[in-house]
């Protein structure tokens, strides 16, 4: 599904990603733990086509990013779905046009733009909303519903791309312990009755032990440890988080 | 020490425009039913569509022959005497004798309005009148008062204060200066006591409980928080005070205004160039001076404006000399007793009440006309202007679009109506287009901050899934930033009804145009009922916008 071999990506004369090496297969469900700034964004976002590496190979659902053209390019976007915090929602819009935003990938501009005016596809955005326990928010403005619902739009709006790969960047850090125990069950949910492949970053070691098949540290833009999550042990954790002296956090 | 102000523009209007502060001021209140949504925004999209609809059918177009042909030529010449600007020695000095006029009475007038501003602004915070006990809501009645009284001296534009106080202060620079500094001081006040009372309460109590007085707890506790913000807001002021001294001049106060209707008189377009260059080049030093501080303001910078400040102050105040024994000499009473009996009580006009309430609605027209004309231009302006471009043609259309504006915005409305007068037949249409026109330059560049401040993450994440780039600007720009647009599109609209009086001035219909008439006539009594329905339709004007505004929240 994925797979990135020696990447580097470098923003403004910092690297973001220094060697960084990564596989995940069908079906996987994979956390990527490690401290602020440690690359695990960026890593998602070479998965989702938002950056471009600057060095290494990037392969997404069997294409190389490097090499696609923008048509292939367009594809593997429409096929990976992101969730990201519920920051990255349209506030003023409607609850029903935020799920329907999955679809935009596929929609024709014109379909996409007659949508806005009168809804298209109500029916599936109410059962995918419905799905994530929120069928009542359809027709409310996205912008004032909590935050824990907000994160079920995000989910709602994933449900309705039907990718084959979920990323999800810190899904649960704005929320409290349960609402985050509640969105984790949600996206496991989601993902696993349709088979899907879920690549997540979290900075809860016990919650990514718990959710997922195998946890990737990440620490400096490289990998520190690929261990099944039953491997993982509190002291690796504590490496990880680790304060180096000069270090920046 | 660094302090980083990240306000801008858009944060700061926020206290004038009424959208962005979340809660209304009003927290003591009881909520008001929620009147937002979907369906009442598209109410007001049709009423608003159907009001421009009626003027513009009632202004003429398409059924009456509006446009001159015969003076497309002059319009013409007037843009080529851009490129030739006249430079001689003499005329330099003259236009910069001016521009000092001009800044001058800009300077002391935003002074005036911001010192009204602080003490008003205290005055009217409910933080002042907020009894010492932490945790009791009740607020004493000068909170009020003072906040009610704020209103009036806002409904009425600076040129009409400049005709009423030149009545009774005689010819004095003075009259300028006041006449910036009571309205602009009015509306200082209320965004000064919107920042005290938006700052953390907890220090504030905290200080007073432990036995400080009002003052200094304000001055330990709130002032250091706000500081920042209230500067920036000055600086705003400070612009607007600029654009003011301009249409001031052109009625009397001297300066570039004044210099201005001499040329146009002479149609010396170059001189006329030379003008508007030196205006372009005083607001833009404003601007810079002003976004400096707000993007940059660390307290060694902040310091050096003031000291600055202080000595533009002094300099402003030597240049014009402004009489203040007149505020307060015998002369002064005699002669506000002599206007006010002479103007009451005010009569209509010739043609009655129903005249009088044509004309209003004329005004009402021809601001809405001014508005839809200066939103539409102004949209588009904005995407092109907003910078962040990272390709040489975008950045060069930003450019070009950032030029327009800056010459729209400095040349003043009635320069911009009698130019309109050369292809246009008199009547409310070139008035409307006009204040259209220069209020296209101050929205382009608000809606163009307000672009270039969008979240980029809602847009990105829509990218990310495949959108393409017309899709991805409807589902994520058009939501977020049409709100703010419509806030400051009818935030102008209010600003606009007042401007109608200054290009009435010049012959361009509704109640500005009597007001002329009724001048040179010395016809006080009139002359009070005119201003009267002026503020009328400001209030009328200011109710409707307010309830558009609450749909948008």
């Amino acid at each position: 599904m994925v797979s990135l071999r020696g990447v580097h990506v470098v923003y403004d004369g910092h690297a973001a990603l220094d060697g960084f090496d990564l596989d995940v297969f069908a079906g996987e469900h994979v956390a990527l733990v490690g401290p602020s700034g440690a690359g695990k964004t960026t890593a998602l976002r070479l998965c989702s086509a938002s950056v471009a590496a600057t060095a290494g190979a990037v392969s997404v659902l069997g294409r190389d990013l490097g090499r696609a053209s923008p048509s292939e390019l367009h594809d593997v976007r429409r096929r990976v779905g992101t969730i990201h915090q519920q920051l990255d929602l349209i506030g003023p819009l409607r609850v029903v046009h935020n799920v329907n935003a999955g679809h935009l990938g596929s929609w024709s501009r014109f379909r996409a733009l007659r949508s806005l005016l009168r809804p298209v596809g109500l029916e599936q955005a109410r059962d995918a909303l419905a799905r994530v326990g929120i069928a009542d928010k359809l027709l409310e403005r996205t912008d004032r519903l909590s935050g824990g619902e907000q994160q079920r739009v995000a989910l709602a709006r994933v449900l309705v791309q039907g990718p084959d790969l979920i990323l999800a960047d810190e899904p649960v850090s704005s929320l409290d312990p349960a609402r985050a125990e509640e969105v984790m069950d949600l996206l496991a949910e989601v993902v696993v009755d349709r088979h899907r492949t879920l690549l997540v970053s979290l900075h809860d070691f016990a919650l990514a032990r718990r959710r997922c098949d195998r946890i990737v540290g990440v620490r400096g833009g490289r990998v520190a440890f690929d261990l099944p999550a039953d491997e993982v042990t509190d002291d690796l954790g504590h490496d990880l988080y680790r304060i180096e002296a000069g270090s920046r956090p | 020490m660094t302090t980083t102000t990240t306000h801008d523009l858009t944060d700061l209007t926020r206290h004038e425009v009424g959208l962005l502060g979340g809660e209304p001021a009003g927290r003591w209140g009881r909520r008001r039913r929620r009147r937002s949504g979907p369906s009442v925004r598209r109410r007001w999209a049709l009423v608003g569509v159907v009001a421009v609809g009626w003027s513009l059918w009632s202004a003429g177009v398409g059924r009456s022959s509006l446009v001159n042909p015969g003076g497309w030529t002059l319009v013409a010449r007037f843009w080529a005497a851009a490129a030739s600007p006249e430079l001689s020695p003499g005329f330099l000095a003259t236009a910069g004798r001016a521009a000092l006029t001009t800044v001058a009475f800009a300077v002391l007038g935003t002074a005036l309005s911001v010192a009204v501003g602080l003490v008003g602004g205290v005055l009217t915070s409910e933080t002042w009148w907020r009894r010492a006990r932490a945790g009791r809501r009740r607020l004493r009645p000068g909170w009020f008062v003072g906040r009610a009284a704020w209103g009036v001296p806002r409904g009425i534009h600076e040129a009409v204060w400049a005709l009423f106080l030149v009545n009774v202060l005689g010819r004095d620079p003075l009259v300028g200066v006041l006449a910036i500094a009571i309205p602009f001081g009015a509306i200082t006040a209320k965004v000064y006591a919107e920042l005290i009372d938006e700052a953390a309460r907890e220090p504030f109590d905290a200080v007073r409980a432990a036995g400080a007085g009002r003052v200094s707890a304000l001055a330990y506790a709130v002032l250091p928080a706000t500081l920042p913000d209230m500067v920036s807001y000055a600086f705003y002021r400070l612009e607007c005070s600029l654009r003011s001294a301009v249409i001031l001049g052109m009625i009397g106060a001297g300066g570039l205004g004044a210099e201005l209707n001499l040329a146009f008189q002479g149609l010396s377009y170059r001189r006329m160039w030379t003008l508007i260059y030196a205006l372009i080049a005083v607001s833009a030093l404003a601007d810079l001076w002003g976004s400096g501080l707000r993007r940059r303001g660390s307290h060694g910078r902040v310091g050096l404006s003031a000291l600055a400040g202080l000595a533009l102050v002094t300099v402003s105040w030597v240049h014009l000399r402004p009489d203040l024994g007149r505020l307060f000499g015998a002369p002064t009473r005699t002669l506000l007793v002599d206007v006010a009996t002479a103007a009451w009580p005010p009569t209509l006009p010739a043609d009655g009440w129903g005249g009088l309430v044509r004309r209003s609605l004329e005004t009402v027209q021809m601001s809405l006309l001014a508005i839809a004309l200066a939103s539409t231009l102004a949209v588009v302006a904005a995407f092109a202007a907003a910078r962040g471009g990272t390709t040489w043609p975008r950045r060069a259309v930003a450019g070009a679009a950032r030029s327009t504006l800056l010459v729209t915005r400095a040349v003043p409305p009635p320069v911009w109506a009698l130019l309109l007068l050369f292809v246009l037949f008199p009547g409310p249409l070139p008035g409307a287009v006009a204040l259209g026109v220069y209020n296209f330059g101050i929205l382009g560049r608000l809606m163009a901050e307000v672009v270039e401040n969008l979240d980029p993450r809602p847009a990105a994440s829509l990218h990310a899934l495949g959108a393409p780039g017309l899709t991805v600007f409807s589902y994520a720009t058009v939501p977020l930033a049409g709100a703010r647009f419509a806030a400051y599109g009818l935030y102008r609209w209010e600003v606009a009804a007042r401007e109608t009086v200054v290009v009435g001035v010049v012959g361009a219909g509704g109640l500005g145009r009597l007001l002329e008439q009724q001048r040179t006539a010395f016809d006080y009594p009139g002359m009070l009922a005119t201003v009267l329905a002026l503020v009328a339709v400001s209030i009328a004007v200011d109710l409707v916008s307010a309830s558009a505004r609450r749909s948008l929240r």
